[in-house]
């Protein structure tokens, strides 16, 4: 009811609008951590990327922004300049944990996953390990050797790649589920389909999983995952570029149903001359006698100056 | 005259009307039409007609209508008073455009101008009255823009009937006049009494004229700006005198649509890629993509990116 709004001072970061899963929200039992944010290392960009903890770090989650131009939330009697919507969701914490396997098991050694799960930049992430997946799954991506009631692991591609196959086709059935559409549109012009329809439709779907989970893996863990589902290499946009338009050059004209001589002769590649705009043109005619040319003005001082 | 059903939800457009007079649908009528509050910052804009059998012209003139302009308001109230009792042959109809209707109609994506708003007024209150029988054949109208063009329209809108534009021709027809003073009584009535339907507090009703020369108006509009929502439903926020104070005044407020750059500047605010950067010679996009990493599109067609911060 008051005539004049008081205006709040410019904070940016002291609200969200958060879309989370009651688990991530849910009180703390006795004892337990409240649910945080955390930075940890992004294993797809190695940057740091914001993730939440759940309370007693059980779960993990990871956090993406819905974030577009011109957006603003009108939230109770306020306005919020920050039109992001913030999405929790669950994530698998084993994500995370395989970089710093991959790392470690490139000594080749057995050893205990807290010895390797270290991180100067973000030591949050020994909290991964009491996430209630985290020990339970390592053995998807390692090997383990248990002496007697310490484990000991040890990366292993080949389990991994089996983890990621799984992990992609279970994204294509949730991809199906959900009606993603996952065809290539407009790169398809360059696709030049072989196989059948339904074949293709699932190498779509396989190739569209394997994108979503390549955002949360390394790029060579990405490609070799590329090879192991046995999805032919993306072409990269240079090698799609159909081959160069400049035909060789002959002196014979071309035997074609339709006139291409006039292309064919060598100086081809010289440039038309510059058009003009309807401006420039007008300009053109324009008197210029007893007129300064522009650099004129720029010319080291003196003459103009002294005047 | 009652203006109730106007008040009751003054923001949108809403139509008055008097009882149509029996002998407007036997006899040959003419018909007038006027508007008041084009100018001002403040308040609906009204547009009238008023129609009387042809062979009745002179009974109008016995009224002593005049151009609303040259009368005070008590003239014209009075005026009204009359016209309004000579229900026998003097039906009336009022276009009420509430100054929220000119503001989102001005300014909507798609650009609805004052003009084009008028003359829809004056067509809609012309059909209006030819669908409740008034036999028309003569329409005097003041002009809005160049008197030929609107006359060119209006003639052909409605075939069969003389339609005259002219300048000021309030002052020529009696019965232009009186839709001008139906209008102006109405225009009055409406932004004396504004019925504010937001939950303003205590808001000073000492708005003045409502034109933008005023200087209460002037003051006005600068004591009742609010830095987030700008002004009550009474302001029109298509006029320039508003666009200058929210501009001056008030939070920016940036709109999908308020950039006018257009081509590869604007595509590369937006993070887009321009069609016209696939035709340029060397592959400065390839480049981009082998440095940075790219997101795949199920996250980029949703626009969900990763946070580094909250």
């Amino acid at each position: 009811m008051t005539t004049k709004k008081k205006r709040t001072p410019h904070s940016q970061n002291d609200r969200w609008v958060v879309v989370a899963a009651d688990s991530a929200v849910e009180t703390p039992k006795k004892d337990d951590s409240d649910p945080t944010f955390i930075r940890l290392r992004n294993p797809s960009t190695d940057a740091a990327s914001l993730y939440l903890l759940g309370s007693g770090d059980v779960q993990l989650y990871e956090v993406k922004a819905f974030n577009e131009d011109f957006h603003s939330w009108f939230i109770g009697q306020t306005v919020q300049r920050d039109g992001r919507l913030l999405y929790v969701t669950p994530m698998d914490p084993l994500y995370l944990l395989l970089p710093y396997l991959i790392k470690a098991g490139k000594e080749g050694k057995f050893q205990p996953v807290d010895q390797v799960v270290m991180d100067e930049d973000f030591p949050a992430c020994t909290r991964l390990l009491s996430c209630t997946r985290s020990q339970a799954s390592l053995y998807h991506v390692a090997e383990e050797k248990e002496v007697g009631s310490l484990k000991f692991q040890r990366y292993s591609q080949e389990r991994t790649m089996e983890w990621l196959k799984k992990k992609a086709e279970r994204t294509v059935k949730t991809l199906r589920k959900s009606n993603i559409s996952v065809g290539e549109g407009v790169k398809s012009t360059t696709y030049v389909r072989v196989k059948q329809e339904s074949e293709t439709q699932e190498e779509d779907y396989l190739r569209y999983a394997h994108g979503l989970i390549s955002e949360y893996i390394s790029e060579d863990l990405s490609k070799a995952l590329l090879k192991h589902l046995q999805l032919p290499e993306h072409s990269s946009p240079k090698e799609v570029e159909p081959p160069s338009k400049k035909r060789k050059l002959t002196d014979k004209p071309l035997e074609a149903g339709e006139d291409y001589t006039k292309f064919n002769i060598s100086d081809f590649s010289r440039k038309p001359p510059k058009k003009m705009s309807s401006a420039q043109k007008a300009l053109a005619k324009v008197d210029k006698t007893g007129m300064k040319s522009m650099s004129a003005f720029f010319s080291p001082k003196g003459k103009a100056e002294n005047k | 005259m009652d203006l109730g059903e106007f008040e009751a939800d003054n923001s949108v457009s809403c139509r008055l009307a008097s009882a149509i007079p029996d002998v407007c649908k036997t006899e040959d009528c003419c018909l007038g039409i006027d508007e008041a509050g084009r100018g001002p910052v403040l308040g609906p804009m009204v547009y009238g007609i008023c129609f009387c059998p042809v062979a009745k012209k002179e009974d109008l003139k016995d009224l002593k209508v005049a151009d609303s302009k040259t009368l005070t308001e008590a003239q014209r109230e009075d005026l009204f008073r009359k016209l309004d009792e000579a229900k026998s042959f003097v039906g009336w109809a009022l276009q009420i455009l509430s100054p929220n209707t000119i503001s989102t109609s001005m300014l909507q994506r798609s650009k609805y101008n004052l003009n084009a708003l008028s003359h829809d007024a004056a067509i809609g209150l012309v059909q209006f009255a030819l669908d409740s029988g008034v036999q028309l054949k003569e329409v005097f109208v003041d002009t809005v823009g160049p008197a030929e063009k609107y006359q060119e329209k209006l003639s052909q809108r409605f075939p069969g009937v003389e339609v005259t534009v002219r300048p000021k021709a309030d002052s020529l027809f009696p019965i232009v006049s009186a839709a001008s003073i139906c209008a102006k009584v109405a225009r009055d009535h409406s932004v004396k009494d504004w019925n504010f339907p937001e939950d303003l507090g205590e808001v000073d009703a000492d708005y003045g004229s409502g034109y933008p020369s005023d200087p209460k108006t002037k003051a006005w509009l600068l004591k009742e700006l609010d830095p987030v929502f700008g002004y009550p439903q009474f302001v029109r926020f298509s006029w320039s005198t508003t666009q200058t104070l929210l501009d001056s005044k008030a939070v920016t407020v940036h709109w999908d649509d308020d950039d006018e750059e257009d081509g590869e500047k604007a595509a590369a605010r937006q993070n887009n890629t321009s069609m016209l950067s696939y035709f340029k010679a060397g592959s400065k996009t390839s480049a981009q993509q082998s440095n940075t990493h790219q997101t795949h599109r199920f996250f980029t067609e949703r626009r969900l990116r990763s946070l580094a911060t909250l």
